[in-house]
C-alpha cells in the first residue's frame, strides 16, 4: 500500500507517519518512509537521529546539484541516498529545503 | 515597526502575531497585519471570521513585455493606500488584515496577491503604519521577501528537536548572501520547562527575544477559535506577547 499523510502544520503528520512506518514493519512489511516537507524532520519521528537526518537532507540537495552517482532505479537510488532505519524502515528525504529566495507561493 | 513572524509550521505564528496586532493597535497605533499564509487562520486570532476577502485579480495587471520590475504591478491608479483601504479587512482594536483569498485555490491570484502584497509593502506610508507579517511556515521560502523589509523576523520555536531542528535551518538561511534579514531573533512558545530558553539559544545561535509559556488558557482559546487576547486576555501568554511588543516600542530590542 502507499499511504500519504497530509494535513495543517504542527497537526502531528510527521509524528503520525513515522509511527505508522513503524509499526508496519514491526508487522513484517517492507516499509519505504519518504519525507517529501520541504523542512524535512521525519528522520526524528522515525529515531535516526538529528545528525542522519541532516545528512540526507544533504544527500538529497547533492542529487539536485549531480555531484552524486546517479542511480538506475528506484532501489539503488533508496540504497545511495537513503538510510536504513530502525525496525528495517528505509528511509529518504526527497524534498529540498534551500530556497530562501521569493517566488511564486 | 516592520515585523515578521516565521518558524514551523504549528508553532503558533498566527496566535502570535495576532495577539502582537491587537496589543500594538490598542495602544492607538495602526496597524497592518499582512498573511501571507494561504492556510486560514491569522483571522480567528485577530478576533476575525474567516472570510474570503483578499485582494481580487483585477487589482493587478501584468506589465508589459520590456517593463522593468516583478510581472505584475498595482493597477494603474491603484495607490498602496487605496490597496489597504479597499482590500483590507477592519478588525478589533482598528487593526487591518490584508490576505489572500483564502477560498481561491488556483496558483496565479496567489502570484498576483503576493506581488501586490510586495508593492503595497514598499509603497505605503511606514511612518504611520507597522506592518506585521505571518508568513508560511517551513523552511521552503522562509523569508518570503521579507528578509531586507523587516525591522525584526521574529523566529517562533518550540522547544522541540523538530523545533529547533526548523530554526537552526532557518537561521542557517538567515545567514546567507542576499537575503539576509537585518534582524533575527528567537520567540520561545509554549515553554514549559525554566531551560527551554537557554537550551534553544544553545542549540539555534538565535538570541531569544521572549518566552511565552505553555498556556492553558491560550489554548482554549485556540480550540474554540477565539482571539487569544480577547478569550484570555490575562493570561500569562498574552502578558508575555505584551513584553514582546514593549519591548520592541521601547527599542530594548533588538
Amino acid at each position: 500500500m502507499k499511504i500519504a499523510v497530509v494535513g495543517k502544520g504542527g497537526s502531528g503528520k510527521t509524528t503520525a507517519s513515522a509511527i505508522i512506518a513503524r509499526v508496519l514493519a514491526r508487522n513484517g512489511a517492507a516499509v519505504v518512509a519518504l519525507d517529501g516537507d520541504t523542512n524535512p524532520n521525519l528522520g526524528l519521528s522515525l529515531g535516526v537521529g538529528v545528525d542522519e537526518t541532516e545528512r540526507l537532507v544533504g544527500m538529497r540537495q547533492a542529487l539536485d546539484a549531480a555531484d552524486g552517482e546517479h542511480a538506475s532505479d528506484w532501489d539503488s537510488l533508496l540504497d545511495l541516498f537513503g538510510s536504513d532505519g530502525p525496525d528495517g524502515v528505509r528511509f529518504a528525504v526527497v524534498s529540498q529545503i534551500d530556497n530562501p529566495e521569493p517566488g511564486c507561493p | 515597526m516592520r515585523v515578521a513572524f516565521i518558524g514551523k509550521g504549528g508553532a503558533g505564528k498566527s496566535a502570535l502575531a495576532g495577539t502582537f496586532a491587537r496589543l500594538l493597535a490598542r495602544e492607538g497605533e495602526q496597524v497592518l497585519v499582512i498573511d501571507s499564509d494561504p492556510m486560514p487562520g491569522l483571522a480567528l486570532s485577530l478576533g476575525l471570521p474567516v472570510t474570503d476577502a483578499g485582494i481580487p485579480d483585477d487589482a493587478t495587471v501584468e506589465r508589459q513585455a520590456g517593463e522593468e520590475g516583478p510581472r505584475f504591478k498595482l493597477r494603474p491608479g491603484l495607490s498602496a493606500s487605496d490597496a489597504i483601504e479597499r482590500y483590507a479587512v477592519s478588525g478589533p482594536d482598528g487593526v487591518c488584515l490584508l490576505q489572500f483569498g483564502k477560498l481561491r485555490e488556483h496558483v496565479g491570484a496567489l502570484m498576483r496577491s503576493q506581488h501586490a502584497f510586495h508593492q503595497i509593502r514598499q509603497e505605503m506610508p511606514l511612518d504611520r503604519w507597522h506592518l506585521i507579517g505571518d508568513l508560511p511556515g517551513g523552511t521552503r521560502q522562509p523569508f518570503f521577501g521579507w528578509a531586507r523589509f523587516a525591522s525584526v523576523m521574529l523566529v517562533v520555536i518550540e522547544p522541540s528537536e523538530k523545533g529547533m531542528l526548523s530554526a537552526r535551518r532557518l537561521a542557517r538561511l538567515s545567514n546567507d548572501g542576499e537575503e539576509a534579514p537585518a534582524e533575527i531573533l528567537a520567540v520561545v512558545n509554549k515553554a514549559r520547562h525554566e531551560d527551554d530558553a537557554a537550551r534553544i539559544e544553545a542549540r539555534t545561535g538565535l538570541r531569544v527575544a521572549v518566552t511565552v509559556p505553555w498556556d492553558e488558557e491560550l489554548a482554549d482559546a485556540e480550540r474554540l477559535g477565539e482571539a487569544p487576547i480577547d478569550a484570555a486576555p490575562n493570561s500569562a501568554a498574552v502578558q508575555a506577547i505584551a513584553s514582546l511588543v514593549n519591548q520592541l516600542q521601547t527599542g530594548v530590542l533588538p
